[in-house]
């Protein structure tokens, strides 16, 4: 399962998923879904949110398994 | 979201497919006496007290709910110009696609509901053939497939909307 910081990151930015949503092109039930991980999103996706929320893929998103991920 | 017509759409065809059902319950139940000879030629048809409420009531019933639909319906195209559904539409107006995430939560809830009927359809046909009951057991049992499908596809849509929080 794919697991990311969105939630994290948004609230550090002072983001509501409203807020990300517009910045990403999405809709705010859209940035719900992957926070709550009911949705893994595409490449282009993850790349804009990566970049709205000032980090890169790999520290947004790995996968569950993946016991050695840095936050 | 939760009050977005698109996703009461569901609810509003459970509501008109169960008031076809009572309306098919009242018309089903009547005595019809028919009277075919040289001489005479004569329906009579006799309908209870029950049933005559159900076939009376149903139809306006009906057109109660077709009204608030409609106006509903209206309510919404206005408030969406660019989303407008169509009084008759061809594609299901339930059909979340505004993005990715909206897609796949439209995709997930469709095949369930495709699962469901790629199994029932052919118990149908089946029942259809062999059933010793009357062609309106048939027509009842359509008209339940039609209903579950309708609740398979909001409830799995519903359940991804539960906890819409910021």
């Amino acid at each position: 399962m794919l697991k990311n910081r969105v939630k994290e990151l948004r609230a550090r930015y002072g983001f509501t998923q409203s807020d990300l949503g517009k910045q990403v092109d999405v809709t705010r039930q859209t940035i719900a879904f992957i926070e709550k991980g009911e949705f893994s999103p595409s490449i282009t996706l993850s790349l804009k949110l990566a970049k709205a929320l000032q980090t890169n893929v790999n520290d947004l998103f790995w996968l569950e398994e993946d016991e050695n991920h840095e936050k | 979201m939760k009050n977005d017509f698109r996703m009461q759409y569901p609810l509003w065809m459970m509501g008109f497919i169960v008031t076809l059902g009572m309306f098919l319950f009242g018309v089903s139940s009547p005595t019809t006496h028919i009277v075919n000879t040289e001489t005479e030629q004569s329906i009579l048809v006799e309908l209870g007290p029950i049933a005559g409420l159900f076939a009376v009531g149903s139809v306006i019933l009906y057109f109660l709910m077709m009204i608030v639909f409609y106006t509903q319906l209206k309510r919404h195209n206005k408030k969406n110009p660019a989303e407008k559904i169509s009084i008759f539409p061809i594609r299901p107006p339930e059909y979340l696609e505004q993005d990715e995430g909206m897609t796949h939560i439209t995709r997930k809830a469709s095949q369930k509901v495709y699962t469901f009927m790629s199994w029932s359809l052919p118990l149908l046909a089946v029942f259809a053939m062999f059933s010793p009951f009357s062609r309106i057991y048939t027509v009842f049992v359509i008209l339940l497939i039609a209903l579950i499908q309708y609740v398979i596809y909001y409830v799995e849509i519903r359940t991804h909307f539960k906890e819409e929080d910021e």
